[in-house]
């Protein structure tokens, strides 16, 4: 009996002790828990499953090499359902109860638009975006009103995606008669919104802007629109579905077929899949690919990835995203301890950062810049045989590299393969 | 003149599949006075369905296609011995929600079983563009045209020149009576709906070539194909294949000639301007309905 009674006040001791640290994160086992909320049952499980292996496969490099400052790193996963309500649930029991120090952000803009304000002005905790590109996540009130902005992103933002499209279109394509072919829903209407201000800036305006509702299966009219008012180049933001109608329709309409550039909506291995082969020659923006040659670093991940899964890949860009994610909290953890405050400023004074993702010389974040990637940092593929081809450019061009040491130069007006 | 046969022939292709699902809403509602409201996912059912046997089984097209109205049939006989007929005995009104919430649990199984991923089936004709002049059209537009044509002259000889048929139509006109004259016409309800089923699982099997496969794409095609008969009136096949084919050239020269953007709201204004004049339907007649 008074074992049992000693140690009950043991235990309410360490309870009243943890809630009394307070604002101190201590968990039980002495490690550091990293919290992800994301979709990880219904129908886009896809990115949260995705975006938790590249956490797991990053926490188990860092814990290969003796974990940050002999502290294991782990992750607390909670299911938020692509459900913006369920994120705040999840993001207040994650921070609350399970004590985490930092957060790699869930899939679903309007949701991680949600928990901003609770991260930056109630619970002050740093989380790195991942797959959401709303531009306001990042350009959020305390960023305006100049205090402490605890949201980062790895990956591509609608601003900054829209400018690199136009640019690498008109510039480096040196396509000038741009059509508009958008989603009416939400993301499609600000990809519509952001290339228009883009071309704009640039002096130039679309010359057709036509649009599709979900679920159209036929897209003959506005094709023929655009045809007609004599587009070099198709822009198109919207999803898979849709942009195989595209396919189908350019292809029933016959030669000459308009060159096709979309966002990285779609630059995804599930576009080859419904499209196969219609979707050859396609372009898309991204920030990486797992397919063609790759860094050393990259390679070793994608190896290890389909050795831990034995799979293939739904979204390498959530999945890249997520594993630099954790990195980075590892190297500014190991910096400046685990104050979740401390942590965020840490993460502001990387100098340099190459890792399987993101590869740069210069900080990957400043006071002014969460954004990750910049536009140099962006890329564009092409899908050529199923493959999503990084594009290089030289002297002669635009260019692919299908296998080690092998170039082959992209048409620039019709982005076939020379 | 290019421009408008290009848009015109799609549309008709697209207007075929309504017409098609179309009919669906007829057949339980001349029988049973019922709407299968939930016709759209069975349609997406009987599209997931064609990819798995058809693309990934690799079983042919008669295979599939028997598959297909197997598995629809069945369904539609479960379907109506379990959500519909308890509560139209009962004269209640919840077979409505009924009939979604199957629809509904089509649209989560199918992405328990196939994922959210559109899924690409080849056309059954292959997929060479075919050109009449300057104007292309895929061999697959021309079979759903040939099979919604098809199926409704096989629905009229159905209704018209068999003894279930004439059973089917004396439910529709007076289920009492039909009884008085030995017809059950509990089996002829639980057949209309499974008629039903099999008919929107031919249309997502038609369909899927041109708009790939997905657990969502039942929503939007079920509720534009309910637009059909409600225009055509429930009670005229005939009328349904016109307003369908009509409803699909509509569509397509809207988005032609203005823009894509205000092509649902014109063409469901046009309904209720329709429905306003004529509320029992372009084709329908007041007579058909029960006193």
């Amino acid at each position: 009996m008074r074992s049992y009674s000693r140690r009950n006040v043991l235990a309410f001791g360490a309870i009243a002790g943890t809630a009394w640290l307070g604002s101190t994160p201590a968990r039980a086992d002495n490690s550091v828990a990293i919290g992800f909320a994301g979709p990880m049952t219904g129908p886009v499980a896809a990115f949260g499953n995705e975006i938790k292996r590249g956490i797991d496969l990053a926490i188990d490099a860092v814990n290969a090499k003796g974990g940050v400052r002999g502290k294991k790193l782990v992750v607390v996963v909670r299911d938020d359902e692509f459900d913006p309500v369920k994120t705040v649930g999840a993001y207040r029991d994650l921070i609350e109860r399970q004590n985490v120090v930092a957060l790699v952000g869930t899939a679903n803009s309007a949701a991680m638009l949600a928990v901003t304000p609770l991260l930056n002005d109630q619970y002050k905790i740093p989380a790195i975006c991942v797959h959401t590109d709303a531009t306001a996540i990042i350009h959020n009130q305390a960023e305006k009103e100049g205090r402490d902005n605890y949201l980062f992103r790895l990956g591509m933002f609608g601003s900054g995606q829209a400018d690199f499209l136009v640019d690498s279109i008109v510039k480096k394509f040196g396509l000038a008669k741009v059509g508009l072919l958008t989603w009416t829903a939400g993301y499609g209407q600000i990809g519509r919104k952001e290339l228009t201000r883009r071309l704009s800036e640039l002096g130039m305006k679309p010359v057709a802007d036509e649009t599709f509702e979900t679920g159209d299966t036929d897209m003959t009219a506005q094709l023929l629109k655009l045809k007609d008012a004599g587009a070099d180049v198709i822009m198109h933001y919207g999803t898979i579905k849709e942009a195989v109608s595209i396919f189908q329709t350019r292809k029933k309409l016959g030669d000459p077929m308009i060159p096709f550039v979309s966002s990285w909506g779609i630059a995804v291995p599930a576009l080859w899949k419904a499209a196969g082969d219609l979707a050859e020659g396609t372009i898309d923006s991204n920030v990486v690919t797992v397919d063609g040659p790759q860094s050393p670093e990259r390679q070793a991940v994608i190896d290890a990835y389909h050795k831990a899964y034995n799979r293939q890949f739904d979204d390498p860009a959530s999945f890249f995203d997520a594993y630099d994610a954790v990195m980075l909290f590892a190297l500014a953890m190991d910096k400046s301890g685990f104050e979740p405050s401390a942590i965020r400023t840490a993460l502001e004074n990387i100098p340099s950062y190459h890792g399987a993702g993101l590869s740069v010389d210069h900080p990957v974040f400043t006071k002014e810049n969460h954004e990750g990637y910049r536009l140099a940092d962006m890329m564009l593929g092409r899908w050529t045989s199923g493959k999503f081809l990084r594009i290089g450019y030289d002297e002669k061009g635009p260019f692919v590299t299908p296998a080690e040491g092998q170039k082959r130069y992209i048409d620039p007006k019709t982005f076939a393969l020379q | 003149m290019f421009f408008f046969f290009q848009i015109l022939l799609n549309g008709i292709a697209t207007g075929a599949i309504y017409a098609l699902i179309a009919v669906g809403y007829s057949v339980t509602f001349t029988t049973m006075r019922v709407l299968n409201f939930g016709l759209g996912m069975w349609v997406m059912l009987g599209g997931m369905l064609t990819y798995s046997l058809y693309v990934a089984w690799d079983l042919g097209i008669v295979v599939t296609a028997l598959g297909v109205a197997a598995l629809l049939g069945l369904l539609g006989v479960v379907a109506e011995r379990f959500t519909v007929r308890p509560f139209v005995k009962a004269g209640s009104e919840a077979w409505v929600m009924a009939t979604l919430a199957v629809g509904l649990l089509y649209v989560d199984i199918a992405e328990l079983v196939w994922g959210r991923n559109s899924l690409a089936v080849p056309g059954f004709l292959g997929e060479n563009v075919i050109r009449l002049g300057a104007v292309g059209v895929y061999p697959q537009q021309l079979l759903i045209v040939a099979a919604t044509v098809a199926a409704f002259l096989g629905l009229d000889y159905f209704y018209y020149r068999t003894l279930w048929g004439s059973a089917f139509r004396a439910v529709a006109h007076n289920p009492e009576v039909a009884r008085l004259m030995g017809i059950n016409a509990g089996a002829i309800a639980t057949a209309s709906y499974a008629l039903a089923g099999i008919l929107a699982g031919f249309a997502g099997m038609l369909v899927v070539p041109i708009t790939t496969a997905d657990p969502q794409m039942g929503a939007v095609l079920g509720l534009k194909a309910f637009v059909v008969p409600i225009v055509a009136g429930l009670a005229s096949p005939r009328g349904i294949l016109f307003c369908g084919v009509a409803y699909g050239a509509i569509e397509g020269l809207i988005s032609g000639y203005l823009f894509s953007g205000i092509r649902d709201i014109l063409a469901f204004a046009l309904m209720i301007v329709i429905l306003y004049f004529r509320p029992e339907g372009l084709f329908g007649r007041p007579s058909f309905e029960r006193a």
